[in-house]
């Protein structure tokens, strides 16, 4: 890895990347890029396009149009180089079955232009890393878990020390251990490397990622930290509130402090008391007063709670958007 | 070139490891062992223009299309389908680099089995030669032949190649790579038998015909003469297969 060069604003950078089959547009103008060091995850519906641009940005998969760079290097103009700053695991990370996981690793070291005198040191370091040196590293690969040819595919990533790793759905098929080994793995690289990281399991992408990218039918819907599309997608705040007060007189309540808010038909719970659904502007003052504004007037008040929104619901909102709302924000 | 050798190396340690290869090498001498043994016994009836040695080579075909498809099927066709191709393509090495490896494993391999064939006339020799004879294992036939198997064994080792890339089914690899070997070995055998010195209006396929008579081009190897034409024909096939192997391979992925 060369370590004279500067370092670039971005890690990963994807400037109106189109990638046709025929008719068929499965991605359209995409534009977004990965800071050095950042944890970013890279989210969509099924078939929206994300193992695309990712096999686009590997160098594994020309793109139409648009400029694909790694490290400030072109892909597609000088992919050699470009793969000597960055490492990709495909999503059903494929692996030789009849090679064992230390000569694997061995091999992939040598081809990825590692120091002939570090590549044994290299090797036990990434085995260590990922827990592979009890219990894989003489085993062949075909007769590991699923959970450990996931970690041999992590390990072959960071064999190379790369300035940029693609992880095209690390954790599928890995059950929650293992789900928690991976995230504290890639959590380790924060600062480290620019992780750019697809994944189904919105809660892992959440706890791990400091950024999301998330696409639909191929375009870019949105992309920020969590906490920004949060109050960019979710505009209002809910919150739940247990009372035996009437819709009607917590309606009246909630609009003489807010005159945005809006209260929901209530579910009878028992004993007479009922739930409601409140909802507030997000960037309303009385978020903060809601509940001394309740019980000051006396309210008969058994729970208020403010609705955390996740990254799901940030998903949902973003994936419903059209393409031309996600540019425009 | 550092890419080149640690691929090479892989190459060759997979081959050398592979039950496939080990299944061919058996089929491949079951096959020479049981032409050569015929063409002895054919020699040992009566006498024969030629040597046992010599028509075990003339049957070169045979090995050819029912052992060099086993051979080259696998090679790129198994590693798409299952997805180690496009892996080995996110790493530095070239293309290029992936494909000369793999071709380069396949020829030495195709030459390791035609060396162990020696083995065959070597020990007819040793236990019924005489002193002074040496038509049952001419050096000059044998080492002609050889040459001949391996120099002609560049175009079709490429060509199997270029089949394995032209698929991910290792079958259809090998009926692909058949096919086209049946076609090279048909058109190279008619060239030698069809009159075309007499049919006037074929005039002009004189010359190309004589660069593609590949019994013809045995003979000669076999004979000691070192013919220029043949090598450019063979090595320059090599090169355009390979090339088309490179592309092949990057466009499709």
């Amino acid at each position: 890895m060369s370590d004279v060069a500067p370092q670039p604003e971005a890690a990963v950078a994807a400037e109106r990347l189109t990638k046709r089959y025929g008719s068929l547009t499965a991605i359209e103008d995409l534009t977004f890029s990965v800071a050095p060091g950042e944890v970013v995850g890279f989210l969509g519906p099924n078939g929206a396009g994300k193992s695309t641009t990712m096999r686009i940005l590997s160098g594994t998969m020309a793109g139409t149009s648009g400029c694909a760079s790694i490290w400030g290097v072109s892909v597609a103009l000088k992919p050699a180089e470009a793969k000597r700053h960055m490492a990709y695991m495909p999503e059903n990370n494929p692996l030789p079955e009849d090679l064992r996981v230390e000569e694997y690793l061995r091999l992939r070291a040598r081809l990825k232009d590692v120091e002939a005198g570090k590549v044994d040191a290299r090797v036990n370091q990434v085995m260590e890393d990922c827990d592979l040196v009890r219990r894989a590293s003489g085993r062949l690969i075909g007769q590991l878990s699923k959970g450990f040819r996931q970690r041999v595919g992590i390990a072959d990533a960071l064999l190379a020390q790369p300035k940029v790793v693609i992880l095209d759905e690390p954790t599928i098929g890995l059950d929650p251990h293992q789900i928690l080994g991976i995230r504290d793995l890639i959590r380790s690289l924060r600062g480290q490397m620019a992780v750019l990281i697809s994944s189904h399991i919105l809660h892992e992408v959440e706890q791990v990622c400091d950024k999301v990218v998330i696409i639909n039918r191929g375009r870019l819907v949105a992309q920020g930290r969590t906490d920004d599309l949060r109050r960019e997608l979710l505009p209002h705040a809910g919150f739940t509130v247990v009372t035996k007060a009437s819709q009607a007189e917590l309606a009246a309540l909630c609009t003489a402090a807010e005159p945005a808010a809006t209260v929901e038909v209530g579910v009878a719970t028992d004993l007479g008391w009922t739930r409601y659904r409140v909802v507030l502007p997000a960037q309303s003052p009385v978020r903060e007063t809601l509940a001394a504004t309740l019980l000051s007037a006396g309210l008969p008040l058994r729970e208020i709670a403010e609705e955390r929104y996740g990254l799901e619901d940030i998903f949902l909102a973003a994936t419903r958007r059209t393409p031309a709302e996600g540019r425009r924000s | 070139m550092r890419h080149f050798r640690t691929l090479l190396a892989h190459e060759l340690r997979t081959a050398l490891l592979s039950g496939n290869t080990w299944a061919s090498a058996a089929l491949f001498l079951a096959l020479m062992g049981g032409i050569h043994f015929f063409a002895l016994l054919e020699c040992s009836r009566a006498p024969q223009p030629w040597t046992p040695v010599e028509a075990t080579f003339r049957l070169f075909w045979l090995p050819l299309l029912c052992v060099l498809p086993l051979l080259t099927m696998r090679s790129f066709a198994e590693e798409r389908r299952s997805g180690t191709l496009s892996a080995l393509l996110t790493t530095p090495a070239s293309t290029a680099a992936i494909v000369w490896a793999k071709f380069l494993a396949a020829w030495l391999t195709w030459a390791a089995f035609w060396c162990a064939f020696l083995v065959f006339p070597w020990i007819v020799n040793a236990r019924l030669g005489t002193a002074g004879d040496q038509r049952l294992s001419d050096p000059a036939t044998l080492f002609g032949g050889l040459c001949f198997v391996l120099v002609s064994g560049l175009l079709h080792v490429a060509l199997g190649i270029l089949c394995s890339c032209l698929t991910r089914s290792a079958a259809l690899a090998a009926l692909l790579t058949f096919i086209c070997l049946l076609g090279l070995t048909a058109v190279g055998g008619a060239m030698d038998s069809l009159p075309i010195e007499s049919w006037s209006w074929l005039g002009w396929l004189r010359e190309p015909a004589a660069h593609l008579r590949t019994f013809g081009h045995l003979q000669d190897f076999a004979g000691g003469i070192l013919d220029s034409r043949p090598l450019v024909l063979y090595v320059t096939g090599m090169m355009l297969s390979l090339g088309l192997a490179v592309l092949a391979v990057e466009g499709q992925e």
